[in-house]
């Protein structure tokens, strides 16, 4: 039998200390043994009939439960204060063979695998590349558990590709204490596997775009996300090089992402017209003078094998780090007296900003490696549409001067995702993030909850569409906010899917103080339910 | 009492610079993680610590000592040494007999 350890608690923080948060109980869940003889799908199913076991429980006593990763979210998406479930020992996967895929499957079966929820975006890297094959994309780091990435929209900056969740072709669900409640979810326009196959895992197969896309992105809220079938694809490397070019052609690019006629002018290397897999602008915002922005292109090659004898380890063998207590110094400067930030900012941005004019090649899983703890952080990020980000930007960096605070900007780009409510819904979304490190409230310096709050505003009053990370942090009690960013209709699409695949009791179960505070855990009246 | 200070000085710098720690870590292989409150460069990982010391007997060598807590296939992703001048100390009165060790590991998961 699988075992749950189950921990009374006071409290639990994210990984980046964005908390503390109340907590009562602490339910980690581990695998049954190997050495029991039974088979991974056996195994798997064991681990399912535990984690309706524990929903059951807490069903039981009034209580709400949540799954967590890897606990990389800065915003309060992933805490809950009954009961926390920690499944990244929860961490089986399958290759999908052909006779396993669906009659009218577009995907070929060996891009196919099945991971459990806890699988860690490293861990899954190392499984494909055993298998010659690589994830599509990642967020900068590895740290994340694949059901973490998709229920919060981790992305990079995928302008072809998309985000993590826009590779997952199936979901299993686990809804409920029920057998029924145990579902296998892809869209009914792009089937994936056999209905026998499924039920190797006892799921009941779905085939609907609708609740396929709602699911997707669920913010931790559309049941347990016990397993995700991604396509993966094969193995390439990646071409990373940051110059600095003149603002004005950054922001061109960032506006047009039209590469067609660009000349990078990479040495030794010709990408003249080649799109890039990954494009991003630094920004410091406090250097207001600065005519060249920092930017990262990074193209995708033929991967081959003796790649490091011509660029050496993309690895570093010595990976170094500012002392926390230098950068804890530096906050408690900058709460004391904000305007020394920009100065504060600029005397450490050789350490915060990538090296230049460095030409690094890997795989995916080396270029987005292992990321040290850098301290208590903060991250605000918005999507806007891409043709608006030097716009977005330039508001955004001009209120963070008029109210410093301790970080510095970044534009990535997305492909557009189908996830009802993935924030990557424009065509191609800029994000546009600030990230740096926390500081107390203090009288002398703008507080967290403040400085979000205004960066809204001025988007909004500047008529800039825009969404925001679900695993950033940000104002969310902004009055009307989710109906502003995802308008209406797709809040009501959302609603409705979780009406279907959930009972109201089970709903409030799947609920936390997140969910209420963006007006997403209240179910959809049955009268709205029937006219959507 | 300047005699007394001069002592102190050099007793601090030789503590200090005889004090300081050596992380090494796989770069291939996946960390076991852990929910902690840690805000190190473990924050997310599972550590354990082997602060012990260990004799050595005149007559033998070549000792290693066995790690139990990997599970049944998994090395480690990380090993963390930690020398101080009261363990350099330890070894050179006792000609070598006793170490101290002071390590911190991770498993892979």
């Amino acid at each position: 039998m699988a075992t749950t350890k189950i921990d009374e608690r006071t409290r639990w923080d994210t990984l980046h200390k964005n908390g503390p948060f109340p907590l009562k109980r602490f339910l980690t869940t581990k695998l049954e043994k190997t050495s029991t003889g039974l088979n991974d799908f056996a195994r798997y199913n064991d681990a399912a009939t535990e984690v309706q076991r524990l929903i059951q429980r807490a069903a039981d006593t009034h209580e709400r439960f949540r799954a967590i990763g890897s606990k990389w979210s800065m915003s309060s998406i992933a805490h809950c204060e009954d009961r926390m479930h920690f499944n990244s020992f929860m961490n089986l996967k399958f290759s999908i063979f052909e006779g396993e895929m669906h009659e009218n499957t577009a995907y070929e079966h060996s891009n196919l695998f099945w991971l459990q929820c806890g699988n860690q975006i490293k861990e899954i890297s190392i499984f494909l590349e055993q298998r010659g094959k690589s994830l599509k994309t990642s967020g900068a780091s590895n740290g994340q558990t694949i059901a973490g990435c998709i229920s919060t929209g981790v992305h990079g900056s995928g302008i072809a590709i998309g985000s993590v969740q826009d590779y997952v072709v199936g979901l299993n669900l686990i809804t409920g204490p029920r057998p029924e409640d145990i579902l296998y979810i892809e869209r009914k326009s792009k089937p994936a596997l056999r209905d026998t196959y499924a039920q190797n895992f006892k799921a009941i197969v779905i085939r609907d775009d609708e609740i396929f896309n709602a699911a997707l992105v669920g913010l931790g809220s559309m049941g347990f996300i016990h397993g995700v079938v991604i396509e993966a694809e094969n193995l390439y490397l990646l071409h990373r090089y940051v110059k600095k070019i003149p603002k004005a052609e950054a922001l061109q690019l960032a506006d047009s992402l039209d590469f067609n006629n660009y000349d990078p002018k990479i040495p030794n290397a010709d990408f003249n017209g080649v799109h890039p897999f990954h494009y991003k602008v630094f920004m410091n915002p406090y250097n207001t003078n600065e005519d060249m922005y920092a930017v990262e292109f990074i193209y995708k090659i033929k991967y081959y094998e003796n790649y490091k004898s011509d660029f050496g380890n993309p690895i570093p063998f010595q990976k170094e780090f500012v002392y926390l207590d230098l950068i804890y110094l530096f906050i408690k400067i900058a709460e004391k007296i904000p305007k020394a930030i920009p100065k504060l900012i600029n005397a450490l941005k050789t350490s915060i900003l990538p090296k230049e004019e460095k030409t690094t090649v890997g795989k995916l899983s080396e270029i987005f490696w292992d990321a040290g703890f850098q301290g208590r952080a903060f991250a605000c990020s918005f999507g806007v549409d891409h043709t608006q980000s030097s716009k977005a930007l330039e508001l955004l960096a001009a209120l963070t001067r008029k109210h410093p605070v301790p970080g510095i900007f970044a534009m990535r780009f997305i492909k557009s995702t189908e996830a009802t409510l993935g924030f990557s819904k424009f065509p191609f979304t800029c994000m546009v993030e600030i990230d740096g490190i926390q500081w107390d409230d203090d009288e002398n310096i703008i507080s967290l909850k403040e400085y979000s709050k205004k960066m809204i505003e001025v988007l909004k009053d500047n008529n800039i569409p825009f969404t925001l990370h679900w695993g950033k942090n940000a104002n969310w009690e902004f009055p009307n906010l989710t109906e502003h960013m995802y308008g209406t209709e797709r809040v009501k699409k959302w609603k409705k899917v979780r009406n279907r695949l959930l009972s109201v009791p089970m709903q409030e179960v799947f609920s936390n103080d997140f969910l209420d505070t963006v007006k997403l855990s209240e179910p959809l009246p049955l009268d709205d339910d029937l006219i959507v | 009492m300047r005699f007394f200070r001069t002592a102190l000085y050099c007793y601090l710098i030789i503590c200090l610079s005889s004090c300081y720690s050596v992380r090494f870590q796989v770069e291939n292989a996946q960390w076991e993680p852990a929910d902690t409150e840690r805000e190190d460069a473990y924050a997310g990982y599972n550590v354990y610590t082997l602060d012990t010391v260990v004799t050595r007997k005149l007559t033998t060598g070549q000792h290693y000592f066995n790690i139990p807590d990997c599970s049944l296939g998994k090395g480690l992703h990380t090993v963390e040494y930690r020398t101080t001048f009261g363990g350099m100390l330890l070894n050179a009165v006792t000609f070598g007999r006793k170490k101290k060790v002071k390590i911190k590991y991770v498993c892979i998961k």
